[in-house]
């Protein structure tokens, strides 16, 4: 590795403290963190929702706003002290001193090509470079970050680039000026699996190239022990240790970081059972038959209408109290397909059977009686609660709706949940504006389960929550299960989370479910190529099983409007031949009530490909 | 591509527009009680002679007939005559039922000719002094919302909107043209004659406006990408006027298209208290006199109008923002 060692550092921060300034007083977000960063090289600071990275990162960037005021300490940049001069700092951002934020959707003004920006930051920091040079740096780092056809892709507003196209752009942004330093806030984190290995592959190539030194913000300890050279860890707003990963890792020097390594969820951890299918009751709760959901979209370009095939040929069944996962990246399908599960939208095609009956096909009230049997959970602890409603009122609504019970029955129902899921009886009147996140998603748990349904479909239900608040909710799921014998659909794109608690689990890609297999088997013996991207690509601390190089091709998955016609993954599968571009596999089964949608599999008297015999070895 | 087939579809659904708008005002004013030929001949004259004149103009064929007969001139770019009005000028209407002049009767469409142009005028003058009075207010108050400029954006909003026109039309004629002389206010002598009554107008739209700009400056300028813009090293007039102007520009150009229309469809009182020959004062009379070609012609004019600038408007609102579609 290169030696950081030889050369000044970049940054040197001493004894940095910020305050947030209350009304009620200075409240301490930073305290005394000091460190120092070279050129080329990468420190991650990690720490819990709350620990103040971001603060940390908005002050070097000169971008506090108020009430966080900087209450001690220094920053200096090659020497020039940013807390003192801010004049100078303002001057240094943007220009010697980048940042690229976790939200590029809303990063760059909608109503200018994304090129047209591009070059207006370059000139703004940098006013003696002429406008033609500055669209060639602009097209040349685009085409670096790997944007397919750039000088076409500079012409694009931003909302024609997919969501890690335009966290590219926004690394292109931050590196135009070519700045000393880039800070980067928790870059990956809105961005799929696989995108974000590709990206933080890209950040790494690019600082190499540029003896750029990177602030790597981060909340996820594997992302940043990849990521980075040194992982820097803040707890409560303290630096409590500075290691590289393997030492980190193996001999973490802080309570914090233990504890942290601890929680971590292990993708391939044999010592603890995974969760085992119900094999008593072999009747499915619900069977899912060839389904499939299309949109349509108007396209401006050529007139007309695009057809966007939002969900096909998706097959499973959901036992009778099992934890099943659905998992995929972001577009894949999962929440149009949570629509059609729970009747929200009908299917084009395809059956979706709930306890024999067809949801698809149901009358309206009808659906809504069998409603009472299956309940949704959302994602969003924000959005999906009436904020001018009490606790006690929106618990008890589904009862009225439902017709279930008198005043006082209901009332008694909602404060029985409530002390079921943890939640105080005294919030009974509180209204849900002073819940936390996790006892807001405590809160829509306890309203899917006042109508004592059977099934409970988690969409991304966990994944607003921090690490230590997952725990908590899964370890209630478990015991909400063992009590009423409920039967979990799981939708998700954290293999990890779906690794601990799902029996049996199915993949989707670009709508379609390429693989259905129990837990075992989808982590030690993937049948689909894209499984084993997905499996390659988690963030994780353990020796790999499967290398991202060995099992990904570069690029983004092909837009749903123009689906090849063969397998959906062959444009980004390092395995693919030719019958798979013409012909889509579809779900066949592999022995061991494991399904997968895939030539390579051997069908019933064939020998097995070499390819999907030799489990990829691993690397440290 | 784009823009033809965007021009066409709305071009089409403007026709319809205004076929619908010519035939309710159509219906409705057959419908609705007082005879023209009664005002047109004058009370002395007798019923049989009603009649006849009645009969000759085809007003008591059954309304799907006259109105066939009205819209085939209409496509031929025949507006009718007025019955009231004669082509040498002076209104007459009234008694002389037998006067000789009266054959010879104004061209609905040398009417709006006439006097529309001086309406355009009205209109265009007082949407500049109301983008005057309305941009700094409204942009001021917008960049600082919750301060002090956005609550004098609020009640400089409140006074104007409270202001009745009448009373203000009144009040600076009387204190401009009265007192200091400084303008003329009744009738039409040339550009001058337009700029009190415009000033009545600004005052009364830049409430609107103002309302509008605060609000979607403020929401603007709270926005992710404005917020980043300082951090990507922007200057804050490259942040406000290249990005933040531009992207609240969309949502005044739709209240200033719908304020523009109105104002070109009847901006009768300040016409009527000034005089001035404008559209707005041509409908009064016209109503007045139930002069019911002349009624319809402004009618599909002014419709016609809207259409336009509705398509103008989408037009330019896609042009700054992409994203939009119409």
């Amino acid at each position: 590795m290169y030696d950081h060692t030889a050369m000044a550092p970049v940054l040197e921060v001493e004894g940095l403290s910020v305050g947030a300034d209350l009304p009620e007083g200075m409240k301490p977000i930073l305290q005394d963190v000091s460190f120092s960063l070279r050129p080329r090289e990468i420190l991650s600071v990690i720490g819990e929702s709350g620990a103040g990275k971001t603060v940390l990162a908005r002050t070097l960037a000169s971008w506090l706003a108020d009430p966080l005021k900087v209450t001690g300490g220094s920053a200096k940049f090659r020497g020039t002290d940013l807390i003192k001069d801010a004049a100078a700092a303002r001057k240094l951002a943007g220009r010697e001193i980048a940042y690229v934020g976790g939200n590029p959707a809303g990063a760059l003004d909608p109503t200018m090509t994304v090129g047209a920006q591009l070059v207006e930051k370059l000139r703004a920091v940098r006013p003696e470079i002429p406008a033609a040079q500055a669209k060639q740096k602009a097209i040349e780092l685009l085409d670096a970050v790997r944007i397919p056809s750039a000088a076409q892709r500079f012409h694009e507003y931003p909302f024609q680039y997919s969501g890690g196209m335009m966290q590219r752009a926004m690394i292109v942004d931050a590196l135009i000026s070519d700045p000393a330093l880039l800070i980067a806030d928790n870059i990956t984190q809105p961005l799929d699996v696989t995108v974000a290995a590709q990206i933080l592959k890209l950040m790494r190539d690019l600082t190499g190239r540029f003896d750029t030194a990177v602030l790597f913000i981060c909340s996820s300890l594997p992302v940043a022990c990849d990521a980075s050279d040194e992982v820097l860890v803040l707890n409560k707003g303290r630096v409590v240790e500075r290691q590289v990963p393997e030492q980190l890792v193996s001999a973490p020097q802080h309570g914090y970081t233990a504890q942290l390594i601890r929680e971590l969820p292990k993708l391939w951890d044999t010592a603890e059972a995974a969760p085992q299918e119900e094999r008593g009751e072999p009747r499915p709760i619900m069977s899912v038959r060839g389904v499939a959901k299309h949109y349509t979209a108007k396209n401006r370009a050529q007139g007309g209408t695009n057809v966007v095939q939002a969900v096909r040929n998706v097959e499973f069944d959901v036992f009778q109290g099992d934890n099943f996962g659905l998992v995929g990246e972001s577009g894949c399908g999962k929440s149009s397909l949570m629509r059609l599960l729970t009747g929200l939208e009908r299917p084009d095609a395809g059956t979706i059977l709930f306890e024999g009956e067809d949801i698809g096909s149901a009358r309206p009230a009808r659906i809504r009686e069998l409603r009472r049997k299956f309940q949704l959970v959302l994602q969003d602890p924000y959005g999906s609660l009436p904020p001018q409603k009490s606790i006690g009122a929106i618990l008890e609504e589904p009862l009225k709706i439902h017709r279930i019970g008198d005043r006082k029955e209901r009332r008694e129902r909602a404060r029985a949940v409530m002390s079921e899921v943890g939640l105080s009886e005294a919030l009974y009147e509180e209204l849900p504006n002073g819940l936390s996140a996790g006892q807001r998603q405590r809160l829509n748990v306890a309203r899917a389960m006042t109508l004592e349904p059977r099934l409970l479909i988690m969409d991304e239900t966990l994944s607003a929550l921090d690490q230590t608040e997952q725990h908590k909710m899964l370890d209630l799921f478990e015991r909400l299960q063992a009590q009423h014998g409920f039967t979990y659909i799981f939708i998700s794109h954290d293999l990890a989370m779906v690794r601990r608690v799902c029996s049996r689990i199915a993949v989707m890609y670009l709508g379609e479910t390429v693989e259905v297999a129990p837990n075992e088997r989808l982590f030690f013996d993937p049948g689909h190529p894209y499984s084993r991207a997905l499996l390659s690509a988690a963030p994780t601390l353990e020796p790999r099983r499967y290398l991202p190089e060995d099992c990904l091709l570069e690029g983004e998955p092909p837009s749903p409007i123009d689906l090849p016609p063969g397998c959906a993954f062959a444009s980004r599968c390092p395995h693919a031949f030719d019958r798979c571009r013409s012909e889509n596999p579809g779900l066949t089964a592999r022995g061991g009530r494991a399904l997968a949608a895939c030539f390579l599999n051997p069908r019933r008297g064939e020998d097995a490909p070499a390819v999907l015999t030799t489990p990829e070895t691993s690397h440290a | 591509m784009f823009i033809l087939r965007f021009l066409l579809r709305r071009l089409a659904q403007g026709a319809l527009i205004i076929f619908l708008v010519s035939a309710l005002i159509f219906t409705l004013l057959r419908v609705v009680p007082g005879d023209p030929v009664r005002l047109m001949a004058g009370g002395m004259a007798p019923e049989a002679l009603i009649e006849q004149i009645a009969t000759d103009m085809g007003l008591r064929d059954p309304i799907p007939v006259q109105f066939t007969r009205y819209m085939s001139g209409v496509v031929q770019g025949d507006l009718g005559q007025s019955f009231v009005r004669p082509a040498n000028g002076a209104a007459v209407g009234g008694a002389s039922f037998d006067d000789s002049t009266r054959s010879a009767r104004a061209e609905v469409w040398d009417l709006i000719a006439e006097t529309a142009p001086k309406t355009i005028q009205l209109a265009c003058l007082a949407m500049v002094f109301a983008l005057m009075i309305a941009i700094p207010i409204g942009v001021w108050g917008g960049l600082h919302p919750g301060g002090w400029p956005d609550r004098i954006a609020l009640y400089c909003s409140s006074v104007f909107v409270s202001l009745p026109n009448f009373w203000l039309g009144i009040m600076l004629a009387l204190l401009l043209s009265v007192k200091l002389k400084l303008l003329p206010a009744i009738g039409y002598g040339g550009f001058a004659w337009t700029i009190l009554p415009a000033l009545v107008l600004a005052i009364e739209i830049a409430p609107f406006i103002i309302r509008s700009l605060t609000v979607s400056v403020a929401q603007i300028m709270g926005q992710n990408f404005i917020d980043i813009a300082g951090v990507r090293g922007l200057s804050r007039n490259q942040i406000i006027f290249r990005h933040g102007a531009k992207n609240a520009a969309v949502p005044l150009l739709n209240l200033l298209g719908v304020q523009f229309s109105m104002l070109l469809g009847g901006v009768l009182v300040v016409e009527f208290i000034f005089d001035y020959p404008g559209l707005g004062l041509l409908t009064i009379n016209a109503v007045m006199q139930r002069d019911f070609p002349l009624i319809q012609g402004i009618a599909i004019v002014t419709a016609a109008a809207f259409v336009l600038i509705n398509i103008v408007v989408d037009l330019l609102s896609t042009l700054i923002d992409p994203r939009l579609e119409y």
